[in-house]
């Protein structure tokens, strides 16, 4: 019952804020908004019994791409002067695209089998570790994802060195 | 080259625009058209490369056969000796004079205060706006016409003051007096000088020149008037890009009282307090440099005992300035005050000897023509030989010991703020500033005046002239001035300590003089002119603060707003002594 | 003697039993009283805290702080905190014109809870007495102090001042930078210790505390902490000289307070922290007989903790942001990362049979080698910069 009621709560949150980031005037308060959002599907998260996923979406989400939108927010020009609504003549275009996404994903989760709410008795930290470093898991996978961060680091480093 | 034979240079030189100045005045009358040429001349030939003091008087009647009007009046310096003073003429209706900024930048700040002050217009001057007074300020205060609010007589003592034998503050009396006056169509709230009132558009035309490569918003930034590190209420004018400096400029004048003006109206002697209010931590220099430059007019013979006292007043000033300026430079690096609260101590014990002397802690009114106003006793002496040999060595030690080696001081100070010494001394730096960028320069030894010649002290120079080395210099003078005040104090004679009795009220010889000494923080002179009466007839103070203030630009430029705050620290500079 | 916090805990539920209230209303009611009890300690502290640092700052310098003149500063002086508390709260609460509404209020209070939050995880004591024993403790830790950044620049933005503004920009460059150095010498405990638990953490150090086995992650961790509450060396946000004082510049009243307060509580937090991730947290002497020693011993290590970082912030100038992010990026991350990188192979190298002392002694090993070879690197770098210098100043004369 609490839960259903968190979980209409943070889903409102994470709705509400949605759809501010993209109606709102003020592109600063716009990436404020974007910030609440990643806060309630931290919520979710902590709903679905996994902190340290929560805890992650605060570090990475809200602590590092957050404040990376935020910093790009501020250096935009002209971000104190003009306030319009972030509205061009594609915006059916993107409406449609949205609505299309929506539908595929509707239809991938309706594939999935249906889960049963149960009580976790396993420390998900320890399987999610597991998961990523043991042969029979993701360890190819993680390791192709690394080096792929890696080469892209690099890779803007030495954009950002030329000049 | 001595003056004299400089003087003969120039008028072989320039034949028809020198003459020498009539009795009782020095110096030379430079014809108004060949003043650029004549300082080019001194500047590049003869060796005279340091302007101290640009300021200008106001001659509203015809004297010893000359027209009513206004001059600029000019001091050059070469490396050693006395000064070579250039009159130039400029008419009562439309005063002129050729501006020597593009020659001489240090120049550029005393004559925008001649032309706020006294209305004399410096044709070429690339940026000639008011400094001390505001834009829109009517009239020129030192002109001897202009009445201030609540004036009643030309010179001091006001007849007015004593109408019953008891004091009245003329103020009670008058409600504003007859003399403030606002044009017919004036309203405090639409009140707007000037199209640029607060001078962003000079500011404004940095920030849109975008680097190419760079292309970064830059901002025009406000530091002050309230700022925590601006040493009072100096307001600093800044375009940046990113954190860095563009431009920087200094806007003062917010402590302005026009003490030209009141010393004008005083009595000679009864300058002697108000110059205690220029520079409030060193008020016995301030007392030395004045009685100093009186002394040139009058004829008087300072007893040796009074020297004596007078030395070692000035080298503890010397002391106390230099120590608390160091803690300052803490404050301003972020030492939550323990740096300064260091230097307050020893201070403390200093300005109890000041108070022991002259009753008063801040404000001595301690030096009299011709004399001191106190005798030391041998209590007092004995209290000053225990601070001069036992505790201000140590506290110097102390100080060495925590900033010397310190190794985020050094991260932070070397290499910033760096000055040139050519640049130095087109500015008119003066004092540690100077000689931090490796100029041997000091009043003590170029112009030695008191009894400084008969002691034995080092004239402390480093090369880089950066903070480091500024504080390095502050640093090794505190250990030069304990040194002279040991001297002074193990010489210390017996004797009188005033040239005949004190008077109140003291007649001047007629004549101009230029008195200079060496202020902790740099050159402080007083150029008086007198009329034979009691009164100065003008008055003027040539303060280090003011004159340093303008390199503060050449040695922000590029650097970033942390190094601003600290770079100022290290110029040293007192607001009473900038405002005036 | 049994644990007294536990007992007292347990008498307390007794008597809300007592009362006929059913269970979960009972254990609703424990979580919110002992919610209350953890938010008010830090505050508490704080009080004293200021009162402390005014009393120890005055001492360093040759006054004499606070004290007993007046009819209400009571002895020492130590009333004068709560004056101050007083004056804060009635203070007008002036809000400049131009300012972002919103973000401007909010700001303060995301700071003055994010700063609350962190010691729920803290441990004050074995067994139960921590707010909440989470898995992922220390990482929970992490993630809301990174959070923490968002009050920095929303009061940055919002305040419509250069100051702030420029404050907000410095605190991205700064938090984030050391927030890397930060998380690599925690990550380095996390895996010694095996757990991400606080009291997991507290547990492993049962015989020899971190900051034996593991000093260099330890000095790291304290550097890059000193940074992240932004205290004196590396204090940029309000650097006073500099920015006024940065984001808080346009802010009066108890908002000032919420920051004022918030920036105490991290301080003494940085100090909680260190003291459970490397001075073995409430572990010490007769604990195991008389479990309240733990909360005495922990609240030692805390006041000894803030008693350093009271005199860092007394005695110490304050960095260029440059030369700050210089040393971070140069020196701080790539040796914690070289750090992390041995330790978690020499770690894994050590029999797992083997004592805590060995493993403590061979990890220690470790870290002086580390050290060692960093410190010939740096005084090879200086000597060849040194070097270059000389033959530059050769070539000028």
């Amino acid at each position: 019952m609490t839960q259903q009621i968190l979980f209409f709560v943070f889903g409102a949150i994470v709705l509400g804020a949605g759809v501010a980031v993209v109606t709102v005037r003020n592109i600063f308060h716009a990436a404020l908004w974007l910030l609440l959002a990643f806060f309630g599907v931290a919520g979710l998260y902590v709903l679905l019994e996994a902190p340290f996923f929560a805890a992650v979406q605060l570090f990475v989400y809200m602590g590092a791409i957050g404040v990376l939108i935020i910093f790009a927010v501020m250096l935009t020009q002209g971000i104190m002067k003009e306030k319009q609504l972030p509205f061009n003549e594609q915006w059916w275009m993107a409406g449609l695209m949205a609505v299309l996404l929506l539908a595929v994903m509707v239809y991938v989760i309706r594939q999935l089998p249906a889960v049963t709410p149960q009580a976790l008795q396993w420390d998900s930290i320890d399987l999610l570790g597991m998961a990523f470093v043991h042969p029979q898991g993701f360890v190819l996978p993680f390791e192709l994802a690394s080096v792929l961060l890696v080469a892209a680091l690099l890779g803007a480093v030495t954009i950002a060195r030329e000049r | 080259m001595t003056i004299q034979a400089t003087h003969e240079t120039l008028k072989a030189k320039f034949p028809d625009a020198i003459q020498d100045a009539h009795a009782p005045y020095t110096g030379l009358i430079v014809d108004r058209d060949h003043l650029v040429a004549v300082a080019t001349a001194l500047r590049d030939e003869l060796g005279f490369r340091y302007l101290s003091s640009v300021t200008g008087v106001d001659y509203p009647a015809a004297t010893d056969g000359l027209p009513p009007r206004f001059e600029a009046v000019y001091h050059f310096y070469q490396s050693e000796g006395g000064p070579l003073v250039l009159h130039v003429h400029a008419d009562r209706e439309n005063p002129t004079v050729p501006s020597l900024t593009p020659l001489f930048p240090s120049a550029d700040f005393q004559e925008r205060e001649a032309w706020d002050l006294m209305g004399i217009r410096f044709e070429g001057h690339p940026d000639l706006r008011r400094i001390l007074l505001w834009e829109g300020y009517a009239g020129h205060p030192l002109q001897k016409g202009f009445q201030e609010v609540y004036y009643e007589a030309d010179t001091k003592p006001f007849d007015s003051r004593w109408p019953e034998g008891a004091p009245v503050r003329a103020e009670s009396r008058v409600p504003l007096g007859r003399n403030l006056r606002y044009p017919a169509d004036f309203s405090m709230q639409g009140w707007c000088p000037t199209d640029d009132p607060w001078g962003y558009i000079a500011h404004d035309q940095v920030a849109d020149l975008k680097d190419t490569a760079h292309p970064t918003d830059r901002v025009v930034l406000n530091m002050g008037p309230h700022h925590p590190s601006t040493h009072g209420v100096l307001r600093l004018l800044v375009t940046l890009e990113g954190e860095t400096i563009k431009k920087l400029e200094p806007v003062v004048g917010f402590l302005h009282r026009c003490h030209d003006k009141i010393g004008e109206r005083n009595t000679w002697l009864g300058n002697m307090p108000y110059t205690d209010r220029l520079d409030y931590v060193c008020s016995m220099s301030n007392n030395l440099g004045y009685a100093v430059a009186v002394e040139k007019l009058l004829d008087v013979k300072v007893p040796e005992r009074a020297e004596y006292i007078r030395v070692i007043m000035a080298e503890f000033t010397r002391f106390i300035n230099h120590i608390i300026d160091i803690g300052f430079t803490g404050n301003d690096l972020g030492i939550y005050f323990t740096a300064m609260l260091m230097g307050m101590e020893e201070r403390e014990l200093i300005v109890d000897l000041f108070e022991r002397v002259s009753g008063s802690r801040m404000m001595c009114n301690y030096m009299r023509f011709g004399g001191v106003a106190h005798d030391m006793t041998a209590d007092d002496v004995a209290y000053a030989r225990q601070l001069a040999f036992e505790r201000l060595p140590q506290a110097i030690d102390k100080v060495d010991q925590f900033f010397t080696n310190n190794e985020v001081f050094k991260q932070r100070s070397i290499n910033v703020g760096v000055l040139p010494a050519e640049t130095a001394i087109a500015y008119g730096c003066t004092g540690p500033l100077l000689r931090a960028s490796g100029v041997p320069y000091d009043i003590r030894r170029a112009e030695p005046y008191s009894i400084y010649d008969s002691f034995d002290f080092d004239v402390v120079t480093r090369q880089n002239g950066d903070v480091y080395d500024r504080y390095m210099v502050r640093l090794e003078e505190m250990r030069q001035s304990v040194r002279i005040l040991q001297q002074a104090l193990n010489r210390l004679p017996d004797g009188p300590i005033m040239d005949g009795k004190p008077k109140g009220l003291i007649k001047v010889p007629a004549g101009e003089a230029y008195g200079r000494i060496e202020a902790p923080k740099g050159e402080l002179g007083f150029y008086l002119v007198s009329e034979g009466g009691n009164n100065p007839y003008r008055y003027h103070v040539r303060s280090p603060s003011f004159v340093n203030l303008g390199a503060l630009e050449e040695m922000c430029k590029g650097y970033l707003i942390a190094d601003t705050v600290i770079i100022l620290a290290s110029v040293d500079i007192t607001l009473g002594e900038v405002d005036r | 003697m049994g644990d007294a916090i536990v007992n007292v805990s347990a008498w307390i539920e007794g008597l809300l039993l007592g009362t006929g209230l059913s269970e979960p209303w009972v254990s609703f009611i424990m979580t919110v009283i002992s919610a209350f009890v953890i938010a008010f300690i830090p505050v508490v502290i704080v009080i004293f805290l200021v009162w402390g640092y005014r009393k120890a700052s005055a001492r360093m310098q040759g006054r004499l702080g606070p004290n007993s003149s007046g009819t209400w500063a009571g002895p020492g002086g130590i009333v004068q905190t709560f004056a101050d508390a007083i004056k804060m709260l009635t203070k007008e609460d002036i809000r400049p014109a131009g300012v972002d509404v919103i973000p401007y209020n909010i700001a303060p209070i995301l700071i003055f809870f994010i700063a609350l939050v962190v010691w729920a995880v803290i441990p004050f004591g074995p067994g139960t007495v921590i707010g909440v024993d989470l898995n992922i403790g220390i990482f929970y830790i992490m993630a809301f102090s990174s959070a923490a950044l968002f009050g920095v620049l929303m009061a940055g933005w919002s305040s419509n001042n250069k100051y702030a503004t420029v404050s907000a920009f410095r605190s991205v460059a700064l938090l984030i930078s050391y927030e890397i150095p930060q998380l690599l010498s925690v990550l380095v405990v996390v895996m010694v210790a095996g757990s991400m638990s606080m009291q997991d953490i507290v547990g492993a150090q049962r015989s020899v505390m971190y900051l034996i086995a593991l000093p260099l992650p330890a000095v790291i961790f304290l550097i890059a902490s000193l940074a992240e509450v932004n205290a004196r060396p590396f204090e940029l946000l309000e650097a006073e000289s500099e920015l006024v004082a940065g984001y808080q510049t346009e802010y009066s009243g108890m908002k000032f307070g919420m920051y004022y307060l918030a920036e105490f509580i991290n301080s003494v937090a940085v100090g909680a922290i260190f003291s459970t991730l490397f001075l073995g947290g409430w572990q010490g002497p007769f604990v195991d007989a008389a479990p309240i020693l733990g909360t005495v011993w922990i609240f030692a290590k805390i006041t000894l903790m803030t008693m350093l970082w009271m005199f860092i912030q007394i005695t110490l100038p304050r960095l260029r942001i440059d030369q700050i992010l210089n040393f971070n990026w140069k020196f701080l991350v790539p040796l914690a990362l070289a750090n992390l990188c041995v330790i978690s192979i020499v770690n894994k190298l050590i029999n797992a049979q083997a004592s805590d002392w060995t493993r403590a002694g061979i990890l220690l090993l470790t870290n002086i080698a580390i050290a060692l070879v960093a410190w010939t690197l740096v005084a090879l770098g200086g000597r060849q910069k040194r070097r270059q210098y000389e033959a530059e100043l050769e070539v000028v004369a």
